[in-house]
């Protein structure tokens, strides 16, 4: 966004995103609902959702460049399915949606320019939906279940996770460098912290 | 799905009590009599709600997935005969931990929930919320247009073509890109006209009573009333009118 980051504009939430920047990352989470939605009534494969909410959790990321992005995304989709009653999980939907938002911006901090680049983007994205993995864990282990038992079955379900989301982070580098290259959104990353 | 039910009814704490209750029941039962205790009252609960067979299947079928893995990988590590129960167990537990948030969900109007949201969630963060669940049909219109237009163009965007991962290119070139831009494009235009009403300028939430318009003013007093400062007022202030000679 052209002159979001221009310090005459008032801040909106916590004192880092100004309303518009605030919509705009609503509107992200509005597409991961939609993408939801959509996904759910074709495919039936595992662990492809996060094909689409890691893409516009990283694409937040890059648009807005400030801590706490991609975390509001994850907010607000967690409240959003919440009502709309679209998370089976329950109020397991807001771990599931606000573990991998978080380590997005986790990554962001320590490497601020990370979405102009196509490695450390499907790596970030692949991590931080494989970590979404362990949401069940704690449910398995309290359950009961054998702790190698828990182990295979995060991996196997980490693994589908982390290819999914890979895919879809190697498009996230070009469509925010075009992005930028039409004035669209401001040129690199902010170091507001 | 009917939605009047002895469950409907209930206020959305207790069904948020129920909730925890049944779903740490799930997470402790052991032997195979309190497991088939709690899956009674658990399906109990639900058909309570007027819920059919079909709505449980739509609920529970995504952790089918994860019970084939859990029981497979029980059977792989201590035999066929030893690992069925502990898989079979520790499937239905995980399943019967989320079918009572599924029956809150399911039963809870969004109105009920807000509420209770309300009290919890700051009204910045709500307002974000619900701007992007009122988006929502906009969105799918936008994404509707966008994707025929591409179409005519050549893009290879049906369904099938996008089966194959070749057309991705497309599908992030021709529809997630444009669609990215108009989101930016109506980001501006819906926090402009935010703005121009003053929305945020407060710490706490404004509204618009249209309770003030409707006000009666006595007939014989000839007095004029406007409400303009009051868009402003924080909730407590709401009753403030100005009446003019």
């Amino acid at each position: 966004m052209n002159d979001m980051n221009d310090m005459n504009e008032r801040k909106f939430l916590w004192r880092r995103f100004t309303l518009r920047e605030g919509i705009f990352l609503g509107f992200c989470a509005t597409f991961i609902i939609l993408a939801r939605a959509g996904l759910r009534l074709h495919l039936h494969l595992p662990g492809h959702v996060m094909f689409f909410t890691m893409f516009f959790f990283l694409l937040a990321r890059g648009c807005v460049p400030k801590i706490g992005s991609a975390t509001l995304v994850g907010l607000i989709v967690s409240l959003a399915s919440f009502l709309l009653g679209m998370g089976t999980k329950g109020p397991v939907v807001f771990v599931k949606f606000l573990l991998p938002a978080l380590l997005v911006d986790v990554a962001g901090y320590f490497f601020p320019n990370f979405v102009n680049s196509m490695v450390a983007c499907v790596l970030v994205g692949a991590v931080s939906a494989a970590v979404r993995a362990l949401s069940d864990t704690w449910i398995e282990w309290l359950s009961g279940m054998e702790g190698e038992i828990i182990l295979q079955k995060t991996i196997i379900t980490a693994s589908l996770f982390a290819f999914y989301a890979g895919l879809s982070a190697l498009a996230v580098p070009s469509i925010v460098r075009r992005l930028r290259r039409n004035g669209l959104i401001d040129q690199g990353a902010d170091d507001t912290r | 799905m009917t939605h009047d039910s002895p469950v409907h009814r209930l206020g959305a704490g207790w069904k948020i009590a129920i909730c925890t209750l049944l779903s740490a029941l799930a997470i402790g039962v052991r032997t195979p009599l309190e497991l088939l205790a709690l899956v009674a009252v658990t399906l109990l609960y639900y058909f309570s709600a007027r819920l059919t067979p079909f709505d449980l299947w739509r609920d529970t079928r995504f952790f089918v997935f994860q019970a084939v893995i859990i029981i497979g990988l029980y059977c792989l590590k201590i035999g066929q005969s030893k690992g069925l129960w502990p898989g079979i167990r520790t499937s239905v537990q995980v399943i019967l931990f989320y079918i009572p948030g599924a029956v809150l969900l399911r039963t809870t109007k969004t109105g009920d929930m807000m509420r209770g949201l309300r009290r919890v969630v700051p009204y910045r963060i709500s307002f974000l919320v619900f701007v992007s669940i009122r988006f929502m049909p906009f969105f799918f219109r936008e994404l509707d247009e966008i994707m025929t237009a591409q179409r005519l163009r050549g893009a290879r965007l049906l369904p099938r073509q996008l089966l194959d991962p070749r057309n991705w290119g497309d599908l992030f070139h021709c529809l997630l890109l444009p669609l990215m831009v108009r989101a930016l494009k109506t980001a501006e235009d819906v926090s402009l006209s935010a703005e121009a009403r003053e929305f945020g300028t407060r710490e706490q939430r404004t509204y618009f009573d249209a309770a003030l318009h409707t006000e009666p003013l006595s007939p014989e007093s000839g007095k004029q009333c406007s409400i303009t400062p009051s868009l402003l007022q924080p909730c407590g202030d709401m009753n403030r009118i100005n009446i003019r000679d």
